[in-house]
């Protein structure tokens, strides 16, 4: 457990410094980020392996069931639909693996849900995913997963649109490579969801767990370090997770530039208001990397 | 710590800390005879000190042989300047990286400086004559009115004050794309390499507009990239050897002979990781951070964050000798992650005979280890207690067990203080320590170390 509390706090910590690489003088220093790219991937590995080791095995079948379903849901991103369905996951969040904070961060990722579809607190929303996608990367997919397949997949479509303010991802790499962290859960949750099979209400925590770790696991290899921890949570689709360990340290770059202290809030839910501001901003940016599939190479090419 | 009883000293101690972040000193070096000592600062100037020779008689005084004088300024200049890259829209800092000096081939000293992109090629020369006595000019130089003429002179050379001059005399430019992090001057005294996070170009010293990449490691997708390169030498006799570390804690030595393109290393010199001390932090802790080839060129000397390794070039699957040089650190590699510190590149250096090594630490502290014995020895540079004369005191970090006086315990490191840029005379016991924006110079006079200090 403990494993886990530092993992993320060192994840944290690195995308700080990669967003702060970006500011420093003298340019992007490749060795620093290379490294702190590898102490990233390092901790998302083991946040990972600790995630795993809560998640039972009903919640791996429940999973398997709903997977057939998600994929006709795949195309109802754009319903706003049932965000209502999202509050019941809320006490629901916590997962087998304990975690504070992503329960707190599952209602306030729930309460998002319900007002993105209004898309006018998109910063609120915004901050929600963002906390979530930082703090903890298994919340979004827990409060997503929460509500039924139909409903999770709307949800998530609905927040990952808002999210990204924009169309959502057409695909899921895209949505895996949106440079905003908590879009990116957000965007991921909805893919994943999308794949997932139909969870019933009285999914547990760990049902969603499991069903994020598979839409983690679809992810694509450039998804970004909130998805990876979401895949760990899902057992089965370990072989996917090893694909999110490609993850690129300078897509991290060009993503985060924009609106990263949102995404380092940590679970206390401190700084709010720069979050709201710096979501604002990042949310725009998410919407133009949206477009980008390959910000890491076209950051470093252009480097 | 020394007595520091003057109140007064404590009232001014807040202006002595404040440093200009222009006046770090970034890197150090001495030349091939020792007589000259180079430091390159943030602000991208570089000060020269010269070895003041003792007359002879004063010499036979003192009872001692050879040059026992201080180091006094000799020149000072602007090597670079802040720069700005208008394509990538990126500063590039003006701090000197590095500083080589070249082999002496007549009265001017010539030495290499570089900073991220750009390398210059420094003439230092002393002028003590003038011409004076022209016809057409006067004395300031302006020219004469040709009717007031009525006489010619032959121009003569008076003696002047010493004056030391320093000219670029040649500017390698756009050669690299990624940071310099190192230049080595051959042993053919033609030719010098300057290596970047990925690639490494070999220059000849008179030709500015060309260069060869003899080694690049850049991916042809930047996304698979995993290590970059850290630090780069010439081997000291053979000139077609060179060696370069990785980020991933690998030596590579090359050989130019084997193809244009070394790529390929000769031999890979590696030491599996050990897994039981496997962290969040091994990749950092494990990368290279500087490189050199002992004197003979038998041996590499490497620093990662936590050792320094002994290499045999004959030897590849692992050190021969290994050093810790802060193993008390290794607890700690999370906060060190998070102020940063994690990322310090300690350079390590050799003494003259290839008996000691000696490396940097943090808290002003350096390390300097017997090979033959396997000791190692904590020393400190520390103005308050470096008067002139002093004798240098081993310190002690205390780290469990019996506590003694003066043992400085772990958590009460100062790791704003690191000694990060040193060098070590070619071939006496004198060592230059840089710690901020001072430097310190220690000398081994028989029994007693001592000690000066220049501060910018």
């Amino acid at each position: 457990m403990e494993y886990k509390v530092e993992a993320h706090r060192i994840m944290s910590i690195s995308l700080g410094k990669i967003y702060n690489s970006r500011v420093q003088r003298g340019g992007i220093k490749l060795h620093k980020n290379l490294l702190v790219s590898l102490v990233l991937r390092s901790a998302r590995q083991v946040y990972l392996r600790d995630y795993y080791g809560g998640i039972c095995l009903s919640a791996q079948q429940a999973r398997e069931w709903c997977e057939g379903e998600y994929m006709d849901s795949e195309q109802d991103k754009l319903v706003p639909g049932s965000t209502e369905s999202l509050p019941e996951s809320d006490g629901q969040s916590e997962v087998a693996v304990d975690k504070q904070e992503p329960g707190n961060v599952v209602e306030s990722h729930a309460a998002l849900d319900v007002e993105s579809e209004a898309s006018g607190e998109q910063d609120h929303a915004e901050n929600g995913v963002l906390d979530l996608g930082c703090s903890e990367l298994k919340t979004p997919e827990e409060s997503l997963e929460a509500s039924p397949t139909c409903e999770v997949s709307n949800v998530v479509t609905t927040i990952s649109s808002n999210c990204i303010s924009g169309p959502p991802p057409s695909n899921p790499k895209q949505a895996a490579e949106t440079p905003n962290g908590c879009q990116t859960d957000d965007g991921e949750s909805v893919e994943e969801n999308l794949h997932e099979p139909i969870v019933p209400h009285t999914c547990t925590n760990r049902k969603r767990s499991a069903e994020d770790s598979e839409l983690t696991d679809s992810l694509p290899k450039k998804t970004k370090v909130m998805s990876s921890t979401l895949i760990s949570k899902n057992d089965e689709k370990k072989v996917d997770t090893e694909e999110m360990d490609t993850s690129n340290v300078s897509s991290l770059i060009t993503i985060f530039g924009s609106s990263f202290s949102g995404l380092l809030s940590s679970e206390d839910g401190a700084q709010p208001d720069s979050e709201a501001e710096d979501s604002d901003s990042g949310q725009i940016c998410c919407d133009q990397m949206l477009k980008n599939l390959n910000p890491w190479s076209t950051a470093i090419v252009a480097f | 710590m020394g007595e520091d009883t003057e109140s007064s000293k404590v009232n001014h101690s807040f202006l002595r800390d404040y440093v200009t972040e222009a006046d770090v000193i970034s890197t150090v070096e001495f030349n091939h005879t020792g007589d000259l000592l180079a430091t390159g600062d943030k602000g991208g100037r570089v000060v020269v000190f010269q070895r003041e020779t003792v007359p002879k008689g004063e010499l036979e005084q003192v009872g001692e042989t050879g040059e026992s004088g201080e180091y006094n300024v000799y020149s000072t200049f602007q090597s670079h300047e802040p720069d700005f890259d208008y394509l990538k829209s990126l500063e590039i800092e003006e701090k000197i990286n590095k500083i080589r000096w070249l082999p002496q081939q007549n009265a001017a000293h010539f030495l290499l400086s570089t900073n991220d992109k750009t390398i210059k090629l420094w003439k230092v020369s002393e002028r003590d004559k003038q011409p004076e006595g022209y016809n057409l000019k006067d004395e300031e130089g302006r020219v004469k009115d040709i009717s007031t003429v009525t006489s010619l002179q032959v121009p003569v050379l008076r003696p002047t004050d010493l004056m030391v001059e320093v000219r670029p005399r040649r500017v390698f430019s756009n050669g690299h794309t990624y940071h310099v992090n190192s230049i080595s001057v051959n042993s053919d005294g033609e030719t010098y390499l300057s290596a970047d996070d990925l690639r490494i170009n070999m220059w000849h010293l008179g030709i500015t507009d060309r260069s060869f990449n003899i080694v690049d490691i850049k991916p042809a997708n930047m996304e698979e990239l995993t290590e970059v390169i850290t630090a780069a030498e010439f081997h000291p006799h053979h000139c077609h050897l060179f060696v370069y570390s990785s980020s991933k804690g690998s030596l590579r030595l090359c050989d130019m002979r084997a193809s244009a393109l070394c790529d390929k290393h000769t031999k890979l010199f590696e030491e599996p990781e050990d897994p039981g001390s496997r962290s969040f932090f091994s990749e950092i802790v494990s990368s290279v951070s500087d490189v050199k080839f002992s004197h003979n060129g038998r041996y590499l000397l490497t620093r990662d964050y936590l050792t320094a390794k002994v290499w045999d070039l004959h030897m590849e699957k692992g050190p021969v000798e290994t050093y810790q040089v802060h193993d008390y650190l290794r607890t700690k590699l999370c906060s060190l992650y998070e102020n940063d510190c994690i990322f310090d590149k300690f350079e390590c250096v050799w003494n003259s005979s290839d008996s000691v090594i000696m490396t940097g630490a943090y808290n002003s502290f350096f390390r300097m280890f017997d090979r033959e014995t396997g000791r190692g020895v904590t020393l400190e540079a520390w103005r308050e207690t470096s008067k002139p004369r002093a004798v240098l005191r081993t310190r002690r970090i205390y780290t469990g067990g019996k506590r003694r006086r003066g043992d400085v315990g772990v958590d009460s490191l100062d790791f704003t203080k690191k000694i990060l840029h040193m060098a070590w005379h070619p071939e006496e016991n004198i060592i230059a320590i840089a710690s901020t924006n001072n430097l310190y110079i220690f000398q081994d006079r028989s029994l007693n170390a001592c000690a000066h200090t220049h501060t910018h």
